[in-house]
This record gives C-alpha cells, sequence and structure tokens, in this order.
C-alpha cells in the first residue's frame, strides 16, 4: 500500500476505533455508578459536531498559541500513528511524543488567558514527573529484550513469549500510565473538575473539534503500543479485544475512584513506578 | 466572505495538494507532509464549516467568560 494512503487509513481507524473506545469508557463509567449513561458513539458524535459550531477566539487569547497549539496537537498524534501501527519503528520515539504531549497541555493551557487553563498549566508541568513509569518501562524492556524497536519486539515475543508474562510489574506500570490518560482518571489533575476542563476549557468549536480528534487517536496509540509492547503478535482481532478489555478496565477504576489532589497523584504514579521497578529488575535477576 | 474563511479555504486547498503530493514523494517527505497537512486540513475543514455567531452577539462571545477575571 501506498505508504500516504496506509497513514491516511491508520488515522482514520485510529480516531473512529480511539472515540468508540472512549465512549465505551463513559458508558462502562455510567453503569457502574447506576446512571444509564450517553451511547457509545456519542463521544464520536460529539467530535465531529464541534467542527460545525460556532466558534469564538477569547480576546485574551495569545492568538498564534491559541490555535497553533491545537494544530501541534494534532500533529504529535499523527507522528506517534505514523511511528506506532504504520512503520512499527522505535519506541523512543514515542516516549518523545509522550513528553510533547505534556508540553502542549502545559502551552494549551496558557495560551487562553483563562485561569483555569493557566492553574492546569502549572499541573501539566508538575505532571510530568509522572512520565517516569514510562521511561522505566522502556529502561526495562531494553533490559530484557536489547531492543526498542517494535517490530524487533513483536518478533522477540513470538520467539520467547509475551513480555506481560515475564515483566508482570512492568506492565502493571504501563497501565498505570494508561489510566493517568483515560478521562476522568483519579490522577487527572490537569483536566480536574475543580479546574472545570483545565487547559481545553476556553477552547471552543473547531479547536474543541480538533482536541477531541486528537484525544481519541491519543487513546487508541497507547493502548496498541501496551498490546504489542507487553502482548506480542496477537493479530487484529486480539488488538481489538485488548483494547475493549482495558478501556472496561480503565472505565471501572475512572468510576469508582475519587480524583486525587496534586501532590498525591504525582507521589502515587512515582510510588507505583518506584516498587515497580524494583521488582521488575529483581525479577530480571533472579 | 470573512477572514477566517478565506483562510480557511486557504489552507484546506494547501494541505490538500501537500498531502496530494505526498502519495508521489520519497518516505522522509511523505511522512513530513502526512504530519504538517493531515492536521490542517482537518484544522481547514472545521474553519470552512464552523458555525458563525449573529452580529449583536459577537462582542458578548470574546469577551466572555474572562469579564471579571
Amino acid at each position: 500500500m501506498n505508504l500516504m494512503l496506509n497513514i491516511i487509513v491508520n488515522i482514520l481507524v485510529a480516531f473512529l476505533f480511539g472515540s468508540l473506545l472512549l465512549g465505551l469508557h463513559r458508558k462502562v463509567m455510567a453503569r457502574v455508578q447506576l446512571r444509564p449513561g450517553p451511547p457509545i458513539v456519542q463521544d464520536l458524535i460529539h467530535s465531529i459536531k464541534f467542527f460545525f459550531k460556532e466558534t469564538s477566539f477569547p480576546k485574551t487569547a495569545t492568538y498564534p498559541l491559541y490555535i497553533g497549539i491545537v494544530v501541534i496537537f494534532s500533529a504529535v498524534w499523527v507522528t506517534g500513528v505514523i511511528e506506532g501501527p504504520v512503520l512499527k519503528g522505535s519506541l523512543l520515539i514515542i516516549f518523545g511524543i509522550y513528553a510533547v504531549h505534556k508540553i502542549v497541555e502545559h502551552n494549551a493551557g496558557s495560551s487562553s488567558g483563562s485561569p483555569y487553563g493557566k492553574l492546569s498549566c502549572v499541573r501539566a508541568v508538575f505532571s510530568a514527573a509522572a512520565e517516569l513509569p514510562l521511561f522505566a518501562v522502556l529502561a526495562l524492556v531494553f533490559l530484557k529484550t536489547g531492543t526498542l524497536n517494535i517490530s524487533s519486539l513483536i518478533s522477540y515475543q513470538s520467539i520467547h513469549g509475551p513480555l506481560i508474562v515475564s515483566m508482570p510489574l512492568a506492565a502493571i506500570m504501563f497501565l498505570t500510565l494508561i489510566l493517568s490518560k483515560a478521562p476522568y482518571n483519579p490522577f487527572c489533575i490537569t483536566k480536574a473538575k475543580d479546574l472545570v476542563t483545565g487547559f481545553e476549557t476556553e477552547h471552543f468549536g473547531v479547536l474543541r473539534g480538533l482536541i477531541m480528534f486528537t484525544d481519541s487517536v491519543a487513546w487508541y496509540m497507547l493502548l496498541w503500543v501496551f498490546l504489542v509492547v507487553f502482548c506480542g503478535p496477537i493479530g487484529l482481532l486480539g488488538l481489538i479485544i485488548g483494547m475493549i478489555i482495558i478501556t472496561v478496565i480503565m472505565g471501572f477504576i475512572s468510576a469508582v475512584t475519587p480524583m486525587l489532589n496534586p501532590n498525591h497523584s504525582v507521589m502515587t504514579q512515582i510510588s507505583i513506578a518506584i516498587v515497580c521497578t524494583l521488582g521488575t529488575v529483581l525479577m530480571l535477576i533472579i | 466572505m470573512d477572514k477566517v474563511r478565506i483562510l480557511g479555504y486557504i489552507i484546506c486547498v494547501a494541505s490538500l495538494l501537500g498531502i496530494i503530493i505526498g502519495f508521489f514523494t520519497s518516505e522522509y517527505l511523505t511522512i513530513a507532509l502526512a504530519i504538517i497537512c493531515i492536521p490542517l486540513f482537518i484544522f481547514s475543514f472545521g474553519l470552512i464549516n464552523m458555525a458563525k455567531p449573529k452580529k449583536d452577539e459577537v462582542k458578548e462571545r470574546v469577551e466572555e467568560p474572562f469579564t471579571g477575571y
């Protein structure tokens, strides 16, 4: 298949399936809380709807950054799809994408001039420390397999079995990272309810549509990376089932746990990272 | 036609051209064009299709919800 066509198809799949998974996440949360909840397609409908809604640009915004950061946010995750499902390239670039994601959160929050956005921007810097689990996972995967290339990792697992069996604590660490990116999760300090919707608060209409499009792609990518890195060659059906199972688990956790305050959120994630890293190193040595 | 919509059409045409060119270029150039042009194309689609506020509501939309902060 032509590379550009391959990229477009993968982005469309990531958006459509990611939206449905986020819809499923909301549905699970609602059912756990004894509410009927919105239909599963609601997130997809919302994403598309926002492109046709009225858009206004607040006078307090720094326009180039306010508009540009949303396009950059989208470009960052388009890069993720290219490096992941399309090229099956390096995990290091995926790690870089998560790092840039934090910078985007920071700049999106500071660009609108809203106090909610500014506070979210400060928290984005604070919560960057919580990306430690991802860095630890990469280091441990490299120690175990000797590679950070996604296609080499798939080949490794087809011979030696899935890494989720040999490195379960590293998988838990990655699941903590996935949880920290899920909507309404306990670590969600940049979009906590006390900040309305955090750095997204003053992004309306088309800008919000593009953010929702990117959120869907980002969610799909997170689950794809986890399944490929820890479960290996599981095929298309395995990927779909795996993504649905993880989304349901995340929805359940998000529904039954309160949002932590910023200090507790970062400390909890770092504590999980330290315990799981030490445990995995011990397992590797033994 | 307002400035935003004209800008939307310009970005839309430019990004669409970039995507089409990307079908026939080398791997690295295709990736670069995809990263730049696909988000811009989606963004321009929104700029072209977004609803506009009524004339007497424009000021209110731009100033809200910041009044008082």
